[in-house]
């Protein structure tokens, strides 16, 4: 596992949905599945996801381009991680 | 004879029976479909006049087609519609049902389990409308006080009778918040809406061959535009799911939207992502944006998507129907007639009238600034049960013999007939040390040096006359304060320079998408 390969985007994720729960009190998660959906299962609100987009970007060191992604899978575990990695395989 | 606000409606519907009038939940509904569910709802609540004491059926769906069918079919039942989200806390729910008095309501099947723990407690009998349902027995045995009617009792839809119409026939109660915490339910005639979307129309010169989007929950007002313009010119009303709305790039270029309607924090999103790069969306010929001041770099960063589209500033609050003045940008004109960073929000609409005034109502010079104040056809019916509150905004002024609304926004109608310009809100003025400060202001000073359009000032710590000082939100990235603060100290007196920045990836917002000064201060409450 590579910081970020799907496998360490996954890591990342978790730590990070842990930290921010934990700050508002709330129930810290202690695994995502690959069909989590982080908006639908209340793990974050729209503002909660777009702090997450964030920081996944500030994670990677840079822009990641959104375009190609269809907007009903970007709030999914799996294939946002799957993403961003072939994103960043592709330099 | 009063025109219905269903009137465009149906009309489309009898002209185009095939064409897509919506799409929403992943479905698709032709005219033909939506005018069939429409008038089964309609015929059925209207059946059961004992549950229409109060001309009000609350719609309980969140972008479904049953969301739109049902605030269709309230109309269709005489009735006006009372727009409930399940994404909102269920007490305020709760609260909404009960001070609206309806005693009718529509609910979708995914907002059942929350209709279930507000009918516990629920004193009132109620007409409960469950069109996506076939068996409500269990229903029926555990809420024996409420009438139930699921899909196989629903009336068909020829068995609708156009109801009678009159001058005050309500189109929708909406609830905003108030400055004092209790939300006010605003009274919306059909002839406010009329005479809006009759404007609108014509303006936009919206055809068949239209597709809108449906950014905005029906809680919002601004919804209203999108579905009642593209019915009646039979356009394609095209509602995104929840989860598009925060990067609906892809949307709108698979949906080929030709009409676009959002709050500007949207542009402000899709840049962050990375989805606003230059002619991305080539489809869109109408640009609009309301509900929050619009930053002229918001503006261009979107034309430049949307290179073929004109863009169009709207304002307006509740109370005065959706939109009641307008602005068109032009890239030479536009920045030099804002002020303060923000596109003016222009001219009002045709018959409404325009009255700028200082704090005891009478008119000011061309130049100063001052209240909007409004009145005409656009001018709601007041707030729901509620004369105190009514009779506090809706005044009218000295030497005037008619009625205003008061909107409590600051604007300046410049000299020689310019743009009204936006200034910021009454209560967004407040006393520093016994100065007065507009936040605003210092919102665009702070803005103007950062170049970043999530920029919010707030008054703290609270004292007894106002405020020690100014705090500023920023939304981004961590900049060195002592520099931010030098830069914008060279622009201001003393006593506006903000004491301290907070810099936060993104900045509260509230249901409707717009800042939350309120949960900033709990921020500074919370000595975070």
């Amino acid at each position: 596992m590579n910081r970020f390969d799907s496998e360490g985007l996954r890591a990342f994720l978790l730590d990070h949905l842990a930290k921010r729960r934990a700050s508002q009190g709330r129930d810290v998660p202690k695994e995502l599945s690959d069909d989590c959906d982080l908006l639908l299962s209340g793990m974050v609100d729209s503002l909660g996801l777009l702090d997450l987009m964030t920081a996944l970007q500030e994670h990677c060191g840079r822009e990641i381009d959104f375009n190609g992604l269809d907007p009903e899978q970007m709030t999914i575990v799996g294939p946002l991680c799957d993403f961003v990695s072939a994103q960043m395989a592709k330099g | 004879m009063e025109r219905a606000l269903w009137g465009g409606f149906m009309r489309s519907a009898e002209k185009f029976p095939e064409r897509p009038a919506l799409s929403a939940g992943g479905k698709v509904l032709t005219y033909r479909e939506l005018r069939e569910l429409a008038c089964r709802i309609g015929a059925t609540i209207k059946a059961h006049p004992e549950f229409s004491p109060t001309p009000l059926t609350a719609v309980f769906a969140y972008r479904s087609p049953l969301a739109f069918a049902g605030a269709l079919g309230s109309l269709l039942a005489g009735n006006g519609y009372v727009p409930l989200n399940r994404t909102y806390p269920l007490d305020r729910t709760r609260m909404m049902l009960e001070r609206s008095e309806c005693r009718s309501i529509v609910v979708e099947r995914e907002s059942l389990p929350q209709l279930q723990a507000i009918l516990a407690g629920f004193q009132r009998p109620l007409l409960v409308v469950i069109p996506e349902s076939d068996d409500t027995i269990g229903l029926r045995e555990q809420w024996p006080l409420h009438r139930f009617v699921d899909s196989r009792d629903l009336d068909p839809p020829h068995a609708w009778r156009e109801p009678a119409i009159s001058d005050n026939s309500l189109a929708y109660l909406l609830f905003t918040s108030g400055s004092t915490g209790v939300p006010k339910g605003v009274v919306v005639a059909q002839r406010n809406v009329i005479s809006f979307v009759d404007y609108m129309v014509e303006r936009y010169e919206i055809t068949e061959k239209d597709r809108l989007s449906q950014m905005f929950d029906m809680t919002f007002d601004l919804s209203v535009f999108d579905m009642f313009a593209s019915w009646e010119r039979g356009a394609f009303l095209c509602c995104p799911s929840q989860k598009t709305l925060i990067n609906p790039g892809k949307y709108i270029r698979d949906t080929q939207l030709t009409v676009w309607f959002s709050v500007p924090s949207t542009i402000a999103f899709m840049k962050k992502l990375g989805t606003l790069k230059r002619n991305q969306y080539p489809s869109l010929r109408v640009s609009l944006f309301g509900g929050e001041p619009l930053p002229v770099s918001s503006a261009k960063t979107w034309l430049e998507a949307a290179p073929n589209s004109i863009l169009e500033n709207l304002y307006g609050p509740t109370e005065l129907t959706i939109s009641c003045t307008l602005y068109r940008w032009d890239p030479v004109r536009a920045p030099a007639e804002a002020e303060l960073g923000i596109v003016p929000i222009g001219y009002p609409y045709p018959g409404m009238n325009v009255l700028v005034a200082d704090q005891n109502l009478n008119e000011v010079r061309p130049g100063e600034e001052g209240e909007l104040l409004m009145n005409g056809p656009q001018m709601s019916l007041g707030y729901w049960n509620d004369l105190e509150r009514t009779a506090t905004a809706f005044v009218i002024p000295p030497g005037k013999t008619d009625t205003y609304y008061r909107t409590g926004d600051r604007v300046r109608r410049p000299v020689g007939g310019g743009p009204l310009t936006y200034l910021g809100r009454n209560d967004l003025q407040v006393k520093i040390l016994g100065h007065r400060v507009e936040l605003g202001e210092i919102e665009a000073i702070v803005r103007n040096v950062t170049g970043q359009d999530g920029t919010v000032a707030v008054g703290w710590p609270r004292t007894a006359s106002g405020y020690g000082g100014v705090e500023v939100f920023l939304e981004g990235p961590p900049l060195d304060p002592d520099i931010l603060r030098n830069s914008v100290a060279s622009q201001l007196p003393e006593y506006m320079v903000p004491r301290r920045f907070h810099f936060l990836d993104h900045l509260p917002r509230n249901a409707n998408g717009k800042f939350d000064r309120k949960a900033m201060l709990e921020i500074l409450e919370s000595g975070l």
